[in-house]
């Protein structure tokens, strides 16, 4: 009996394990192909459940000692049964969504990234309307020195404007100067031609009046 | 150590430049040559008086100063003895400001008696600051400032004159003599709204009337800004206007929150100096004041 259950497990064994593998290759086909490996893999579902129900009565034959054993071997040969139907039916969906993610770029959009994406931008803007911010108060900042400079500027020209018109009115008295100077000097020396004139006037009189005194003696 | 020993030196120039003015004094010392001693104690003084500054002995050096200055004016050189007024303001600045101002003063009246207006003016200048700095009394600075500003404005310095004018409008504006500050400041823009140079200055004492203006009565504050956008295109880019137009709305509406926020906004581009500051919150009173009934 037990050998039959054997026989039967190395069966089920050899057909899910073409079961998970033409599973696995339904999604990445299409077209003719897809629908007969479809068929196919059906046809082995069917044959795989007419093993286990066989499996079954086997088990239901032996003596309750060691059924145990086999039951729990049952059991888990179900489960994964089911679960190589569920990837079945899922693979035939995921047919759209495989093509058409190996359109669209294979992009691993799903709405974690997106939310980290706008993240970023949110943060991107925000930086740089604060560096704009700070580009106009610089800019005030500019302009209002460029004020206090224009001013600076201004002031400065009148004074230079001023000193100008210093100058030259000094320069003007310094010719006017140099003038009453050079007079000045001529009249001094006029002076003094004068006054050796004088003395020579003098000391001849004084010199003829004594001549005169000795002569009239 | 080297000051020290300037010190001595100082006082025993002193000393002998004393002695020589006394001696000078006698009817003796005045027949021979007596003019001639007292210049000489004039340099002695000048002297005493640097080594004094050296030494930092700020009085002292004034007090040295303000002899010399007096010697001079005995001896008729009113330019020289101006000067020495000068020189101690400078020396009392730093040790008595009230001294300091005394003497200026004397140079002031030397220096207007002798036709120089410019020169003048710029002590008033100096006189004011001392009253703004060391002394605060507003009154006296403003009194000062107008008077240099008058003297500039006599002597065609336009740009001087105005800063004068500044300030006064500054300071009376600061004291509550809205009135007055209103005229000066139109007064200021209006001569340099045609000045290329300036006329980027002119907005800003616009803003600063239209401020004062808006003290003393918010609808004169309206008819003024209408006048001077007319007046002055370029003003109504400003952003002071804007800021104005704000104010007055808020100020129409009583809320002062809207107030607070313009002027928050405004501050955030370009800060707001201590004037304007002191201006803005005492519109904001007043503000607060007409609201009061409601809180």
């Amino acid at each position: 009996m037990s050998s039959d259950f054997e026989a039967y497990e190395q069966d089920f064994g050899t057909i899910t394990a073409e079961l998970t593998n033409k599973i696995g290759r339904i999604p990445k086909l299409s077209g003719e192909e897809k629908t007969q490996l479809v068929l196919n893999v059906d046809k082995q579902l069917e044959e795989v459940r007419e093993l286990l129900e066989q499996m079954d009565l086997e088990v239901r034959e032996i003596p309750i000692q060691s059924r145990a054993m086999y039951n729990s071997r049952l059991k888990s040969y179900k489960q994964e049964i089911e679960k190589l139907e569920k990837d079945f039916k899922r693979s035939r969906i995921a047919y759209s969504d495989e093509v058409r993610n190996e359109l669209l770029g294979d992009e691993a959009s799903t709405s974690e990234s997106q939310r980290a994406h706008l993240l970023d931008n949110t943060e991107k803007l925000e930086r740089s309307s604060r560096r704009l911010e700070a580009g106009y108060q610089i800019a005030v900042e500019t302009e209002q020195v460029g004020q206090e400079i224009l001013s600076n500027l201004n002031s400065d020209r009148e004074k230079i404007q001023r000193a100008r018109e210093r100058l030259r009115e000094t320069d003007a008295n310094l010719g006017k100067s140099s003038r009453i100077l050079t007079g000045m000097l001529r009249r001094i020396i006029q002076n003094r031609a004068l006054v050796f004139i004088l003395g020579a006037i003098i000391l001849l009189t004084i010199i003829l009046a004594i001549y005169f005194n000795l002569r009239g003696h | 150590m080297d000051n020290t020993g300037k010190e001595k030196e100082a006082m025993q120039l002193m000393a002998e430049a004393d002695k020589k003015v006394k001696a000078s004094g006698s009817f003796l010392g005045g027949m021979f040559g007596g003019n001639h001693k007292v210049e000489d104690a004039c340099e002695m003084y000048a002297r005493a008086a640097n080594m004094f500054k050296m030494a930092k002995n700020w009085s002292a050096a004034g007090n040295a100063f303000c002899q010399a200055a007096r010697l001079h004016m005995q001896l008729q050189n009113k330019l020289d003895s101006a000067t020495s007024f000068v020189d101690a303001g400078n020396a009392y600045k730093k040790a008595d400001p009230q001294e300091a101002i005394n003497c200026l003063n004397q140079a002031i009246d030397i220096y207007t008696d002798m036709g120089r207006f410019t020169i003048a003016a710029k002590h008033h200048i100096t006189i004011a600051e001392v009253y703004e700095a060391e002394l605060v009394d507003i009154e006296k600075a403003i009194a000062h400032y107008e008077q240099a500003a008058d003297y500039y404005k006599g002597e065609e310095s336009n740009s001087s004159a105005n800063k004068c004018l500044l300030k006064v409008g500054h300071y009376s504006a600061q004291l509550e003599q809205y009135q007055k500050a209103i005229e000066i400041y139109e007064q200021v823009a209006m001569n340099t709204m045609d000045n290329p140079l300036l006329k980027y200055n002119a907005k800003e004492y616009f803003f600063k009337a239209s401020l004062c203006h808006f003290i003393v009565d918010e609808l004169n504050a309206k008819l003024a800004i209408e006048k001077y956008e007319e007046m002055f295109p370029a003003f109504s880019d400003s952003r002071e206007l804007k800021l104005l137009k704000k104010l007055l709305d808020a100020h129409e509406e009583q809320n002062s929150e809207a107030f607070t926020e313009a002027v928050k906004d405004f501050d955030s581009v370009s800060r707001l100096d201590q004037w304007l500051t002191t201006m803005l919150l005492r519109i904001k009173k007043t503000i607060q004041g007409d609201a009061g009934d409601l809180k």
